[in-house]
């Protein structure tokens, strides 16, 4: 009786050992992101948005048994530390996926290893129009390229306002920048818009008063400016100092909510393309806004964008049947279809970028809003 | 075995860069050597890496041309910025070379050809780990038969009194360019190694933090031997990734607290060991005299 009752018992404790632990597979996703040196203000966002992510996957219990696990980790804006948390990620960490690099120069520098290794990356940041997802079919990119937001965005503003000149001013010493204003530039052509003039300008530059007074003497009815966030502010407010009333374009640099702190009313009537739309109604989107705000953050599109880098994860290892090795993940890329996002209803393009509708967004009353 | 391979493989970049970074301060350290800080070498390294890039992306050529040439580019170039840079000294030197790196970084950012800003991508991984350090090997061992020779005891004569020098009969010029010549060439073989190894480059890569970053490699080793660019290198390469490995375990989140670390121990090397880490032994050794004595 005794010895039975102590059997029981040893069997009962161990199979509540037992049970939990044959069920439940951990599957691991590196974030390479940039929290210290000049992407800095970026990376710390995308943390936040892919964090969000993951807690939200697991709780909901949409991945069955499969557990989410982010590894985050500093590229320090560097390609040498960039190439260094890759191969952490593939070779000890044994990460099913990696999301990142912030930068796109990084991104050339390490998306090669996992196209080597065979691990399935998600760019979430990178928006260089070529080169990135032509690395390898184990390249996938979640943010529309500058090339899929500005040509767009162009068109929707000349039909609203109809202008016919424009004056061009953009960052000549980034990659970025360069980038954002070739594809301005192809842009403009398209739609048969007059440039005046081009004027240049580098990422230490703070006064910019040359450059806008002689494009300003050609009196263009609309200002193409390719910035980053650091030079955009001071560029918008030295603009409206010299007298200009008319509209200011911006590329993805003036996407951000430091440009209405720092340039102030100066900011009104600038339009931004973008890639997400912040007041949208769609459900996944309030929902974002909305977790967003019990953390005490306020989202911008790089978190955005991260955030949804974690659900097309989960999304493809979901299709693959809940399995999480890298194959899976990346077979599953492929059936990602429509999946509702924050960003709107996402699919992969046959050449692996990314696909779901941009909207113009305008400063107005100090606040970014969607131009109807 | 199967530990090693994986610790291999996690740190082969890191390996790898150790001894790019070794190279690059070698580079800053031959002018050093004779008293002379000229900060050109990230002009020099962009060079190499360009004109490499552009031989086997662009040309088909094979990659010890494209090392050839890389070495070679920036030695012929060296020469005539050189012959009127080096008569000026000090402080004043170093914002010429600062100036002619920005020269040609702002040059490379302006050439369509090589894409500007955003540099030159999907470059083939062509240099392995053993032919960096082989490159490591072969600039020591030339430093080192510099020492005690007639030209080893020429440059430390200038690096003392160039004037006194001078009145001894050393033609200054000669050996003070000889070295930048001899750094340029170092340079551009970093920079063609790196840019085959890091499948990409771009203007930016070789700015001015970029040489800085060099100086202090040579700096925190020591100058006072050949061999001390190389340990610095080495230290300063390693300790983010050990501050990334330790991170978790005293629970600091990636991000600025492990560079503010960084700054810290970088920090106390300098204030220390003026003389640079190689001089830790003969501290060491001079600490346990003194105590001796005392006891």
């Amino acid at each position: 009786m005794r010895f039975a009752g102590r059997m029981s018992l040893a069997v009962i404790v161990a199979l509540a050992f037992a049970a939990p632990a044959s069920a439940k597979q951990t599957v691991k996703i590196g974030a390479a992101l940039s929290m210290t040196g000049p992407a800095a203000a970026y990376g710390a966002n995308q943390k936040v948005g892919i964090q969000a992510a993951v807690e939200e996957i697991n709780k909901s219990g949409a991945l069955k048994d499969v557990v989410l696990e982010a590894v985050i980790e500093d590229d320090a804006s560097t390609k040498e530390q960039g190439i260094a948390v890759f191969q952490r990620f593939i070779n000890k960490d044994r990460v099913a996926a990696i999301i990142g690099p912030t930068l796109s120069n990084t991104a050339y520098a390490t998306n090669p290893l996992a196209q080597q290794a065979k691990v399935p990356v998600v760019a979430v940041s990178n928006t260089a129009p070529k080169g990135i997802t032509d690395i390898g079919d184990y390249i996938w990119r979640v943010s529309l390229t500058e090339g899929q937001v500005i040509p767009g965005a162009l068109k929707t503003l000349q039909g609203k306002l109809g202008f016919k000149k424009a004056g061009v001013l953009y960052g000549n010493d980034d990659a970025f920048t360069q980038a954002g204003y070739t594809v301005m530039k192809s842009a403009l052509a398209d739609l048969k818009i007059e440039v005046v003039a081009e004027q240049t300008f580098a990422k230490p530059d703070r006064d910019y008063n040359a450059q806008l007074t002689s494009l300003l003497a050609l009196k263009p009815d609309i200002l193409v400016v390719s910035a980053l966030i650091e030079n955009a502010s001071g560029i918008v407010a030295q603009a409206r100092q010299l007298g200009w009333t008319g509209p200011i374009f911006g590329g993805n640099g003036f996407n951000n909510p430091v440009l209405i702190k720092n340039a102030g009313p100066a900011a009104e009537g600038v339009y931004v393309g973008t890639a997400w739309n912040r007041s949208s109604t769609d459900e996944a989107n309030t929902k974002f806004l909305a977790s967003m705000k019990a953390r005490g953050v306020d989202p911008d599109q790089f978190a955005t964008q991260a955030y949804v880098g974690v659900l097309v994860v989960a999304e493809a290892i979901k299709q693959a049947g809940n399995k999480g090795g890298r194959d899976d993940i990346k077979a599953g890329f492929a059936k990602v279809m429509s999946l509702s996002t924050p960003l709107g209803k996402f699919s992969f393009l046959p050449n692996r970028d990314g696909d779901h509708t941009p909207a113009v967004q305008v400063v107005k009353d100090g606040k970014f809003q969607i131009l109807q | 075995m199967e530990w090693l391979q994986e610790t291999y493989l996690t740190y082969q970049s890191t390996l790898g860069y150790i001894g790019l970074n070794a190279l690059l301060a070698l580079s800053v350290y031959t002018t050093l050597s004779c008293g002379q800080l000229a900060l050109s070498s990230a002009g020099f390294a962009a060079i190499g890496a360009y004109a490499a890039s552009i031989l086997t992306l662009n040309f088909g050529q094979s990659f010890p041309v494209a090392l050839l040439a890389a070495t070679a580019l920036p030695m012929l170039v060296a020469v005539p910025l050189g012959l009127p840079v080096l008569r000026i000294r000090g402080v004043f030197l170093a914002i010429a070379t600062i100036a002619f790196g920005e020269v040609v970084r702002l040059g490379l950012v302006n050439w369509d050809y090589v894409n500007g800003a955003q540099g030159l991508v999907a470059i083939p991984q062509k240099t392995s780990v053993w032919m960096i350090y082989l490159a490591v090997a072969l600039a020591l061992l030339l430093l080192a038969r510099l020492r005690g020779s007639k030209w080893g005891f020429a440059l430390e004569a200038i690096r003392e009194d160039e004037a006194a020098a001078r009145t001894m009969g050393i033609h200054t010029t000669v050996y003070k360019l000889a070295m930048l010549v001899l750094g340029a060439a170092l340079a551009g073989l970093a920079g063609a190694l790196e840019a085959h190894y890091s499948f990409m480059v771009a203007p930016n890569g070789f700015g001015f933090v970029r040489v800085v970053d060099m100086l202090v490699f040579a700096v925190v080793g020591g100058t006072v031997a050949y061999y001390g660019p190389v340990v610095g290198a080495a230290f300063l390469t390693v300790l983010p990734e050990v501050l990334r490995e330790l991170a978790p375990l005293v629970g600091i989140e990636p991000g600025p607290l492990r560079f503010l670390v960084n700054g810290v121990v970088l920090l106390s090397v300098i204030l220390f060991l003026p003389n640079g880490i190689v001089s830790l032994p003969a501290r060491l050794r001079e600490r346990r005299r003194a105590r001796s004595v005392t006891a």
